[in-house]
């Protein structure tokens, strides 16, 4: 069957009989743009039209031609006897008519209530279809209440989302029943030429986020506080708009909303009141699925994207950013789905006790799995998924405590990836699985225990989640976005003293950013120093090796999350903007594309992003942004973001996530004890560059310098290497917390510049410091800018670098070769070793005393002393 | 700088051992004990933060009587004019061992390049030419890139050369990329160059290769090359590799290909599936027909010298074996292959580049390796003969070779 226009055939597979077809519409002109076609088709065809004439607006069919039927129909008797009539209608012209319906909306004029128009759809519709009919019907969009919505929706085979944005038409099939294709649900402009999908997200996200609708209709009254404030809210905006902000009462209002919105942390509330406007909270609220809060992360999203637009500098961050696409689930939905399914009190259970095996959780997440949503969340999560269509969303969790000052939860909790493709119950149904699996993420082993060393066991957290649209271009059968990563405002990887630590630095990948952001043995991101982008400690070759070799995307085919190899992918055809990203290897070095590149299997390349950094504004855009961001919290900030640079080398980043920058063991600005005895102070360092405090450290592997120089035999050397490794996975060790320091630059393949160690063999220890000692003026070089270092870290291992002749350092030696050695206590039959590894047990030795360390890379200082 | 540790010193005594096994009368030999010219200069460079910072460069002309000094420019820290000198004395005995028309020469910068932006780095190079221009040239002294200094900076370099001389010269400098006059095959020259060698070596020690085992310490750009071309060109079949995070070994034999996109993947070869694990130092003692140290020096000590178990050693590395364990394994029976033999394929394929560039006819890759293969297999002859007939170790032997040609061309010329 035939619409009459090939176009819209082409995007939804053709009419079927028995379709009934509805069109939601702003503008009645709108539908008579798809009616005029259809009538016209069938009338060539030598088929009959009815047209059934019941609203008070001008006709939707104005030619009359042979074969068109007009009966005018009076709604104005009630429900009954007009759906009454209607079927006698049906019944009277027989099958295989088409039947054109004025617009269905202007019955609720008649009718005062919407649930009536849903009745008369849901027993019309069925007729419609037994009688092999195609029907078209229009709506008015936002006329009606969600559910009335949801239930036409439920009961037609077609529903067609008409809207128009700047002059432009578009369509956006939201239900087409039994028929697919990978780009059917995405929005289409309609246009002379063929009707293009708008896949690319920056595009997508600009067009149904700004100009096109409130996306979840369902603002059901409710006398509820939550609803209440916001409902008072409302009210007043609308009676008085110039004194809004500035009345006593409003300002009351949305300090309690914000409350209610954001939660109670008084840092993030403080910057949230003074960002956030009435405007943007009832945004938010627009798109909120249940109630309750959006969790730490949508909130640090949401605020950092708001300090941007507000900055009045230089930079137009309006121009650069994004447009976000986000959905929040209130924290409400997740308790609401631990009480209905029975999982509230294994919840409490699990937090009291924090020791859950894998196995144990494996259970747990069967569980959550087998949980089910109340219909009217299910028809919201319904209603988001139909907007967002087949392109594809990420499921993020969003709890309370998650991205606050000195909460990181980095990696603890869950984010599920949907491609998002399929049928639209197929897409429902791996949504559902997702959010399940994020709320199940709660109870995770990883998460209880880091709840349990944080002291937030009994504190109150709930799961809210940030479902956003997934930024990136379709490429082949493949979507992911051209450039992601994490950037930091400070820089704790300045590896030379030329990088300027205040200013930020970037973990960039190309693809999805989840490779960023976890570390992926062998493959690594472009680690760039925004005060030096060009700087990097890697040179000729090991450019190559310390490089990605592999990115994460999303399979639209296999609707998946996968990983695949840069130049397997590459090597299906151009992809736009390569020379920016790539360096073509050539007789044994790299170098950067000017123009033209030519992707095949004869040429290699290595991502470098060199020509991005060199030749576009991008570094400097994410310089100025983290500098910003920086201010407004008033401590560094760790973000996450995505981007794309235009043909035209316009530079657009979408943030996806900010938070304050955690180090280990602190919650606010580092400040140095200045009080501390001469003689409990174990060691000062000055050129310090990693930050944190630990605290409570029992024991000290020391590895003496002056001995491990006299060692003749490299064999040797490298067994203290071994004995470090064993010491490492000692289970006293383990239990407490220790520390390792030894000369020069560990992890070093040459064992004569430094201990002999993998990551492996020191991945517990709470600091590494390396002893730096001056040896006829030539002082070792420490690890600085070594992959080793990039470990460190990453795994948050704090590394100092001691120089015990620089003036401003100390360092007492005595203590750590005069205290007692417990080494052949642990390990029995290394006796051999005990001139040069020294452990040393501070609980024994001091009688009481445990070590701490605090190092404070603002001032570049640190300070080792007995507590 | 203790005198045992000195690089130069060090270089001084292996000519001084030649020197008497060859009989050298005294002034050759003094002669031959240091370098013909050295530069010792300072480059002022601009900085991209408007600051101008002074570097220190050296430029060192060990022996021309050969021809033209050939030799890399280093970038490093730690950068000594010793370390330069005793490169360049070892370049001389190099280009000489091969038997190509050139002299011995080394050059470097004391800096850090990781920390030096590209436009500082052209700076950099631009102002080490300026400084050196007058004594560079294709009939006076060739440079090349060598530790931290690339193609790139080569192209730069020429580029500076012939803006000031105001001619086209690209056969100033080899390395340079291939679209300013490069050659092809420089990528795995020193692998191919080494594999050449140990064939002659087979063939003229009678061991057999044709699926026999092969152990590669050091599985980087060249132990990889090696790995491929020694299966390919020499039917050895690889049963162990390592690099500085541990080994594998596997006695039925281990797909060379498949190893070596699991190293590029995962920046490692431990892990790699159906293979055990093992140690660098276990590897170095499996019984194999051809080890292949490509990383490390000093590696082969007197302490595991005697449970070195292979027939041939391709030191494709430099100084992986120390001079006590020389005699061990020569003692053994075991055949060295020199580094400064094995390694000369580099060099070598920078020689072919420069007669590329003065002819301005540009071969094909098949020619490249022939003539390689050429010179290589020359190069292992004269040292093999002069160890059978001297019965010496071949390190000794390439020693003697390689001197005894600068000697008889200093002599030739009248110098002494």
């Amino acid at each position: 069957m035939y619409s009459g226009i090939t176009e819209l055939d082409e995007v939804i597979k053709g009419l079927r009989l028995g379709d009934n077809v509805v069109w939601q519409v702003d503008d009645l002109q709108e539908y008579v743009y798809f009616v005029g076609p259809f009538v016209k088709q069938a009338l060539n065809n030598g088929n009959k039209c009815v047209y059934l004439r019941f609203a008070p607006h001008p006709p939707i069919v104005t030619s009359p031609g042979e074969g068109l039927i007009i009966k005018k129909l009076d709604p104005r008797g009630g429900f009954d006897l007009f759906s009454a009539e209607v079927h006698r209608v049906i019944e009277e012209l027989g099958k295989e008519k088409f039947f054109i319906f004025d617009n269905i909306s202007a019955l609720v004029e008649e009718w005062a209530t919407d649930e009536l128009l849903a009745n008369f759809f849901q027993v019309t519709c069925p007729f419609l279809r037994e009688s092999g009919t195609v029907a078209y019907f229009a709506l008015t969009r936002g006329h009606h209440a969600y559910s009335t919505i949801a239930r036409i929706r439920d009961t037609t085979q077609v529903l067609i989302d008409v809207f128009r944005i700047k002059g432009n038409l578009y369509i956006h099939p939201l239900k087409v029943w039994d028929r697919y294709s990978p780009q059917m649900f995405l929005p289409h402009m309609i246009s002379e030429k063929a009707w293009q999908p708008i896949f690319q997200s920056g595009e997508a996200a600009a067009l149904s986020s700004t100009a096109r609708r409130q996306s979840l209709q369902y603002m059901e009254s409710s006398i509820a506080p939550w609803d209440s404030v916001y409902h008072k809210l409302i009210q007043y905006s609308e009676t008085d708009k110039d004194s809004l902000e500035m009345s006593p009462e409003i300002l009351a209002l949305k300090k309690e909303f914000l409350r209610m919105l954001i939660g109670n942390h008084p840092e993030i509330n403080r910057l949230a009141g003074s960002y956030f406007t009435l405007q943007d909270l009832y945004r938010v609220r627009d798109r909120m699925i249940g109630s309750g809060r959006i969790g730490g992360k949508a909130a640090g999203m949401l605020l950092a994207r708001r300090i941007l637009a507000g900055v009045n500098g230089e930079r137009d961050f309006s121009q650069v950013l994004e447009d976000h696409d986000s959905f929040y689930v209130g924290s409400d939905v997740f308790f609401t789905f631990l009480v209905d399914n029975d999982l509230f009190r294994l919840r409490l259970k699990l937090s009291e006790n924090s020791q859950l095996s894998r196995e144990g959780f494996e259970e747990v997440e069967q569980n959550f799995l087998g949980g089910t949503f109340s219909t009217k969340i299910v028809e919201q999560f319904r209603n988001m998924l139909d907007y967002f269509g087949q392109a594809p969303i990420i499921v993020r969790s969003s709890s309370l405590l998650e991205d606050s000052f000195g909460n990181a939860f980095a990696g603890k909790y869950r984010s599920e990836f949907c491609a998002n493709q399929g049928s639209p119950d197929e897409r429902l149904e791996v949504f559902l699985r997702a959010v399940k699996l994020v709320y199940a993420s709660t109870l995770s082993p990883d998460a209880l225990s880091y709840r349990c060393r944080r002291g937030l066991a009994e504190s109150d957290e709930q799961m809210a989640i940030l479902v956003q649209r997934v930024s990136g271009i379709p490429y082949k059968e493949y979507f992911f976005p051209c450039l992601a990563g994490v950037a930091f405002s400070r820089n704790l990887y300045a590896w030379t003293n030329r990088i300027d630590s205040k200013k930020g630095v970037i973990r960039l990948v190309f693809g999805l950013g989840t490779r960023a952001v976890n570390r992926v043995g062998g493959d690594y991101p472009r680690m760039i120093a925004v005060s030096h982008p060009q700087l990097r400690p890697e040179i000729g070759m090991e450019r190559a090796k310390y490089s990605q070799h592999e990115i994460d995307l999303l399979d639209l085919k296999t609707n998946r999350f996968a990983t695949l190899r840069v130049a397997e992918l590459l090597s299906k055809g151009k992809f736009p903007n390569i020379q920016l990203l790539v360096s073509a290897v050539r007789d044994g070095d790299l170098y950067d594309p000017y123009g033209f590149v030519q992707q095949d299997a004869d040429h290699e390349f290595v991502l470098t992003f060199n020509n991005l950094i060199g030749n576009t504004d991008f570094i400097k855009i994410m310089g100025e942004m983290l500098e910003c961001l920086d201010k407004a919290y008033g401590h560094p900030v760790d973000t996450e973001f995505t981007a794309s640079v235009s043909l035209e080398d316009k530079v657009k980043i979408n943030l996806l996530q900010c938070r304050p920058l955690w180090l280990p063991g602190v919650s606010g600005p580092i400040e140095l004890p200045d009080n501390i005895f001469k003689e409990h102070i174990l060691f000062k360092a000055a050129r310090v560059i990693s930050g944190g405090v630990i605290s409570k450290i029992r024991y000290i592997i020391y590895i003496d310098p002056q001995g491990y120089s006299q060692i003749s035999s490299k064999d040797f050397k490298r067994s203290v290497g071994r004995i470090v490794g064993r010491l490492n996975a000692h289970p006293h060790l383990k239990e407490e917390k220790f520390f390792m320091m030894g000369p020069g630059r560990w992890g070093s393949s040459n064992i004569d510049l430094g201990v002999n160690v993998s990551y492996a063999d020191i991945d517990n220890t709470a600091v590494l410091v390396e002893i730096a000692h001056e040896d006829s003026g030539n002082i070792p070089e420490v690890s600085y800018g070594t992959h080793f270092f990039q470990d460190l870290v990453e795994a948050q291992i704090i590394y100092l670098p001691v120089y015990p002749d620089d003036p401003q350092a100390m360092f007492n030696r005595s203590f750590f070769e005069e205290s007692v050695n417990i080494l052949t206590d642990l390990l029995p039959g290394t006796n051999d070793f005990e001139d040069v590894v020294h452990v040393i047990d501070i609980l024994k030795t001091t009688e009481g005393q445990f070590v701490k360390v605090v190092a404070d890379p603002q001032s570049h200082s640190a300070i080792c002393f007995l507590v | 700088m203790k005198d045992e540790l000195n690089p130069f010193s060090i270089a001084q005594k292996q000519l001084d051992d030649a020197a008497e096994k060859l009989g050298l009368d005294k002034p050759t030999h003094e002669f031959l004990r240091w370098p013909m010219q050295e530069l010792k200069f300072t480059i002022p460079v601009k900085m991209d933060y408007g600051a101008t910072k002074i570097f220190h460069g050296f430029r060192i002309q060990y022996n021309t009587a050969r021809g033209p000094a050939k030799g890399g420019i280093r970038w490093h820290p730690d950068e000594t004019i010793d370390t330069v000198r005793a490169l360049a004395a070892w370049m001389t005995w190099k280009t000489s061992v091969v038997d190509i028309p050139l002299g011995g020469g080394k050059g470097g910068v004391i800096c850090n390049p990781k920390v030096l932006s590209e436009t500082e780095k052209e700076r950099l190079a631009r102002g080490y030419i300026r400084a050196i221009a007058r004594t560079l040239g294709v009939t006076k002294d060739v440079p090349a890139p060598d530790v931290y200094t690339t193609p790139q900076i080569m192209g730069w370099m020429m580029d500076e050369y012939e803006t000031i001389v105001g001619e086209k010269h690209p056969g100033v400098i080899t390395g340079k990329p291939i679209p300013i006059g490069g050659s092809q095959g420089r990528g795995d020259a020193t692998a191919r160059g080494g594999i050449y060698v140990i064939r002659e070596a087979a063939t003229a020690y009678g061991v057999e290769l044709k699926d026999k085992p092969m152990a590669i310490q050091g599985f980087g750009n060249a132990g990889q090359y090696a790995a491929r071309l020694g299966e390919n060109a020499l039917d050895l079949k690889l049963i162990a590799a390592s690099d500085s995070k541990g080994g594998l070994y596997n006695p039925k034999g281990i797909n060379v290909e498949e190893l070596i996109d699991y190293k590029i993947k995962n920046g490692r070869v431990s892990g790699f599936p159906g293979a055990d694990e093992i140690s660098n130092e276990e590897l170095l003692e499996l019984e194999v027909a051809v080890l292949i140290p490509s990383a490390l020096e000093n590696v082969i000590t007197k302490e595991n010298a005697q449970r070195i178990n292979c027939k041939i050693l391709c030191e494709l590395a430099n100084g992986p074996t120390t001079p006590e364990a020389d005699d061990i394994l020569y003692d053994k029976g075991i055949v060295i292959l020199p580094d400064f033999l094995v390694n000369a394929g580099g060099v070598t394929v920078s020689y072919l580049e420069q007669v590329q560039n003065t002819y301005n006819l540009y071969w094909e890759i098949e020619e490249i390796h022939w003539r390689l293969k050429e010179k290589m297999t020359r190069a292992f002859k004269s040292v093999y003969e002069r160890s059978q007939c001297q019965k010496i170790n071949m390190r000794q032997a390439a020693y003697l070779v390689s001197v005894a040609r600068v000697a008889e061309a200093c002599k030739l010329r009248g110098w002494v």
